[in-house]
């Protein structure tokens, strides 16, 4: 009663916290920012058939970043990622032996080695307590041995249906991008919409605290890291169709942009809460940024600098706001919910 | 008695083939393998490649020809610079007498073939520079003339576009040598009408197909007419090339390296939609490995010196002229075999475990 008496007198909300979240803003803004200085500076960087060409490399990047999400939602850090494509990769094209008869075989195997991997490293993690970045780099360490025993380091040409379903269109749209639309949706119903997700997020908050409420901390820390491989094994399977004949160290060009969208859409490398949709925005705009330095033709020096300045500034943007929270924090509770 | 007779002709006829077998096989003998009984080792920087293993098989094969070679031995540096130099130490603590090294790591891996040349072992670098100077450094170093790649594409290209053209140059790694040393021999023969659409000197791929798919999408999307894409990876162009296709364009013609499944992309896409996309591969260079063990090996036996200090890539298919090939294609087997290679293509689809 007092509650409900004491409530609106204290935690009125600002007009802000009723919209959308700040991260999502934020990359929105950036995004459609970028788009217009493409439009202005490069305008091939944003015609129809650069747009074809690079989505399905943001769709790869987004369903990366959204396993990357679900690790960093529980302040962990999955460095296994690399690994994880790679055998993914090899393991749906060396495999299939470029037999669409055998494909169905092929990714079976690779989703057989990825929940392998996931639950490896989760009980390393959640269970035996180890540090997250020595336990995954250990594992990806294992996983590379295993695309070297798969295909010796050698890469194969991709299985014809595999090419056809990664490098399909539906309208108008590649493939791929559905494949990402599709993990988005079904990693933000799960986190917002189910028990499970909202007890997943209360726990990468504070896991103690959690512990003490009696949730099950382990089992959902441990699901992140297979819920995060079995993203990585989409991802490599798709690379490996759209690519064709994809080297056997595909997903080491992965790792960066997958933790890089995660702190661009705005979820805290501390943990908790995650904004998967902003995540996807942020893949697709580290694509098109990537995009656009080809597109001006600088230097590959250059291109290099722009995205590491792009990233800077992205992570730059959300420091101030952190401080703007923590500043207004002392009037607000419920920081986690306003970020 | 005349038993005795055909048992003495047959002895005779015995010992007259033995004997001609014995100098049929001596004269098989390559002159570069003295009679000095040796040992041999080949060290990669990085062999996690189907290029790779088909150029260590191409360089076993080569020393299986040499019988005074007792022992062969291989080590993968597995693209890490510490093992490498642990591999080129090790194995001449080991007492190999010679060592063919792949120094991907390039100079960083000089003094470690230094020491092994001052304990007086025979130590040939090859394909990718070390630094150093021969004698002094290493025994030898078998290098590659990418700059004739560059001149063998440049006369292709000028053949095909007498008038001049709009190119594209895709090459590895930002400031590899081996893309400085093609554009060198492409500017060698052609001249300012050939307009290089990438920015200088080559637009970076890291041989990456996925990466070159990237490349290859902003470039179709800006140049509206690109005339000859030259590559120096052309198995890593098959992923992109059908991106010309999607914006409703015809596949231009392509100056590149072989492979089998370039060959068959080839193949497979001569038909109306493709009416500019012929094809020019010079071979890609596996066979570079013989030369460097042929000298390694006559160093250590004491056999001749070869007559080649350079291995110069020779010129494989031109789908134009057919000289000196057509464009080869091979479905039965890998794509990812160069049929350009001297070792035959089924043992090719073995050493990549195919």
């Amino acid at each position: 009663m007092s509650q409900t008496t004491i409530q609106p007198a204290i935690s009125i909300p600002p007009l802000w916290a009723t919209l959308p979240a700040k991260s999502f803003v934020t990359v929105v803004i950036c995004t459609i920012a970028l788009l217009i200085v493409c439009w202005i500076l490069a305008p091939s960087s944003v015609s129809l058939g650069a747009l074809a060409g690079s989505l399905p490399f943001a769709a790869i990047i987004a369903i990366v970043g959204l396993g990357q999400l679900l690790v960093v939602q529980q302040g962990g850090f999955d460095l296994s990622l690399a690994g994880a494509v790679s055998l993914a990769v090899v393991t749906s094209t060396h495999e299939a032996h470029q037999n669409n008869a055998e494909l169905l075989h092929a990714l079976s195997l690779a989703v057989g080695f990825a929940l392998a991997a996931g639950v490896a490293n989760g009980i390393l993690i959640a269970v035996f307590r180890l540090n997250a970045i020595i336990a995954t780099i250990g594992m990806n360490a294992l996983l590379y041995g295993g695309v070297f025993a798969v295909c010796g380091g050698t890469p194969s040409i991709t299985t014809e249906l595999l090419a056809n379903i990664a490098n399909g269109q539906f309208i108008g749209l590649p493939t791929s991008v559905f494949f990402a639309l599709a993990a988005l949706a079904i990693v933000t119903f799960i986190l917002k919409k189910t028990t499970v997700g909202r007890r997943f997020e209360a726990i990468g908050a504070n896991p103690r605290a959690a512990q003490a409420a009696g949730l099950r901390v382990r089992l959902h820390q441990l699901m992140a890291y297979v819920c995060a491989q079995l993203l990585y094994c989409l991802a490599g399977i798709l690379i490996g169709g759209i690519t064709r004949e994809p080297t056997a160290f595909q997903g080491d060009s992965l790792l960066l942009p997958s933790v890089a969208v995660v702190v661009l859409g705005g979820t805290s490398l501390l943990g908790g809460r995650g904004y998967p949709i902003s995540t996807f925005i942020a893949a697709f705009f580290l694509n098109q940024l990537s995009q656009f330095a080809l597109a001006v033709g600088v230097p590959y020096s250059a291109q290099t600098i722009i995205q590491a300045l792009a990233l800077g500034f992205g992570i730059g943007v959300y420091s101030i706001k952190w401080s703007v929270n923590s500043f207004s924090q002392t009037k607000l509770p419920k920081k986690e919910e306003r970020k | 008695m005349k038993s005795m007779t055909k048992l003495l002709a047959a002895a005779a006829a015995t010992i007259g083939l033995a004997t001609g077998a014995a100098s049929l096989a001596k004269a098989d003998v390559p002159t570069w393998c003295g009679p000095k009984k040796a040992s041999i080792a080949l060290l990669d920087g990085y062999g996690g490649n189907s290029w790779r293993q088909v150029t260590t098989a191409s360089a076993k094969q080569t020393v299986s020809l040499c019988p005074s070679i007792t022992k062969y031995e291989y080590a993968d540096g597995n693209g890490d610079l510490n093992k490498s130099i642990s591999d080129i130490k090790g194995m001449a603590a080991k007492g190999i007498d010679a060592l063919v090294v792949f120094g991907d790591a390039g100079p960083a891996v000089l003094p470690a073939i230094k020491s092994v040349f001052k304990k007086h072992k025979v130590i040939v670098p090859y394909r990718v520079e070390v630094g150093g100077k021969e004698g002094e450094d290493y025994t030898k170093f078998v290098g590659a003339s990418f700059v004739d790649d560059g001149v063998s594409w440049g006369n292709f290209i000028k053949s095909i576009l007498p008038s001049g053209g709009n190119m594209l140059f895709l090459s590895g790694p930002a400031g590899n040598s081996q893309g400085l040393d093609e554009l060198k021999g492409l500017k060698k023969v052609l001249g300012p009408e050939y307009k290089f659409l990438n920015p200088e000197p080559f637009d970076v791929t890291n041989w990456d197909p996925a990466l070159t798919q990237k490349v290859l999408t902003a470039e179709i999307a800006k140049n509206p007419k690109i005339d000859v894409i030259i590559s120096d990876f052309g198995p890593s162009l098959v992923g992109a090339l059908p991106l010309f296709n999607k914006s409703g364009r015809s596949i231009p013609a392509l100056a590149t390296s072989d492979g089998n499944s370039l060959g068959c992309f080839w193949t497979d896409n001569q038909n109306k939609d493709n009416p500019d996309f012929k094809l020019f591969t010079v071979a890609t260079g596996n066979d570079n490995a013989r030369l460097a063990v042929e000298w390694a090996v006559a160093k250590a036996t004491g056999g001749k010196d070869p007559a080649e200090t350079i291995f110069k890539a020779p010129n494989f298919e031109n789908s134009v002229t057919g000289v000196p090939s057509k464009v080869q294609c091979r479905k039965d087997l890998p794509g990812a075999i160069y049929l350009s290679s001297q070792l035959p293509a089924e043992d090719q689809a073995k050493a990549v475990g195919q």
